[in-house]
């Protein structure tokens, strides 16, 4: 693998940084700093050594899409497709795609429960179509159930929802999502906001989200 | 011409990837709209490609979203974990490629020139680099410097320069331990 292989293995660390390994031995070198952490660490203390230099390259102007592929790639997963709705309520429907959104829902909700929910919350990716409806229940329950594609949870993790109450700096944990809509415990505020988060199976670890958030919005009163 | 470079804040900038870490997306946004042009630069240098170097820059910024609690001000800058990002996705998309790349001409080679080097300044850390830097042997400076900045590996550099592997290799060695030993306090 190496032409000496009893070298210094911070040496190691600081020709990995800099780029100058190749092929195997470049691979060899990548899975070792992800196997032991000191030689990690390693490689850590040689990229913030080394990083000044980057700054010999001049700044260059990204494409102009670059941020929608990044911002497309950073909502969501793997689609799952749903079952469409199969009917909406006339008054929404000239609406914007939330409104229709809230439609399909109410509609949905309406066939099976009979009290009106009091407020709403709509959950999108950034920049993307309504995918979970919250409803905040008369009796204190938040009900949510799917509006729209929704986003395959990856193996060995679920989608936790947190509410987020006007002008608070931390979100807390209402619990895990399951698959299908359910009734959920604690009724949050209006304004409050809704987040969904993806996290390890069971749910984030630390009490706060852990993983990205990938569908948000915020509880208006209907 | 090669004044020191403004960075960006740096205190801001963590500051941004602590809120991308709970799923700030205003916060990822402006942490692109400050890094990005910095980064597809230097994707730019090392892929020699536009699309190339925007898929490099895209890949970065997807594992800043995923990644961001990963980041620890106490072990490294949020600049030399962003610029790192960058690097190792540009080089795996040019040691997947090979090295047949066209269309693209870097605007100038990789200047060592003490002058040239002025630019990595900007700050306590760059000067310290810059300094130990003007200390190594100018050929083991040279191929650092290149190995770096273009993202060469020992035989391209060989090729490169005319020079047999083993030699390149040995420079650079040298060239490392000599700044480690500067570096250190």
């Amino acid at each position: 693998m190496s032409d000496t292989p009893n070298q210094d293995p911070d040496l190691l660390a600081a020709e990995y940084a800099l780029g100058a390994l190749d092929g195997a031995e470049r691979e060899a070198v990548r899975a070792r700093a992800e196997a032991d952490p000191a030689f990690g660490r390693a490689v850590e203390a040689w990229n913030h050594r080394l990083t000044p230099l980057s700054r010999l390259t001049g700044d260059a102007v990204p494409p102009p899409d670059l941020w929608a592929r990044i911002a497309a790639s950073t909502s969501t997963a793997t689609i799952i497709p749903l079952q469409a709705p199969r009917r909406t309520l006339r008054f929404w429907q000239a609406g914007t795609a939330a409104a229709l959104a809230i439609a399909a829902g109410l509609a949905a909700f309406i066939l099976v429960r009979p009290p009106p929910p009091q407020a709403v919350a709509v959950l999108t990716p950034a920049n993307g179509a309504p995918v979970l409806l919250a409803f905040a229940m008369p009796n204190g329950d938040l009900m949510v159930r799917p509006a729209g594609r929704l986003a395959q949870v990856p193996a060995g993790h679920d989608m936790e929802l947190w509410a987020l109450p006007a002008g608070a700096a931390r979100p807390h944990s209402m619990g895990v999502l399951p698959a299908a809509g359910r009734e959920m415990p604690t009724m949050p505020a209006t304004g409050t906001r809704i987040l969904v988060s993806l996290e390890p199976k069971g749910g984030s670890p630390t009490g706060q989200p852990t993983g990205p958030v990938i569908y948000s919005g915020q509880l208006r009163r209907l | 011409m090669h004044g020191t470079i403004a960075l960006p804040d740096a205190d801001r900038s963590a500051s941004l990837l602590r809120d991308c870490a709970v799923g700030d997306r205003r916060a990822f946004r402006e942490l692109y709209d400050m890094w990005a042009a910095r980064l597809h630069g230097i994707a730019l240098r090392i892929t020699h490609q536009s699309s190339l170097a925007a898929d490099a820059t895209h890949d970065a910024f997807v594992q800043v979203w995923q990644q961001a609690g990963r980041f620890d001000a106490a072990r490294g800058s949020a600049e030399a974990w962003l610029v790192s990002l960058v690097r190792y996705r540009a080089l795996d998309i040019v040691r997947r490629r090979g090295r047949e790349v066209g269309g693209y001409e870097p605007p100038e080679q990789a200047d060592d020139s003490p002058d040239a080097l002025t630019r990595m300044v900007g700050n306590a850390e760059g000067a310290a680099l810059r300094h130990c830097l003007d200390n190594l042997d100018p050929e083991h400076r040279r191929v650092i410097v290149l190995a770096y900045i273009e993202g060469l590996s020992h035989s391209t550099l060989a090729e490169r320069l005319h020079m047999p592997l083993g030699t390149v290799k040995s420079w650079i060695r040298r060239g490392l331990a000599s700044l480690r030993g500067c570096l250190e306090p």
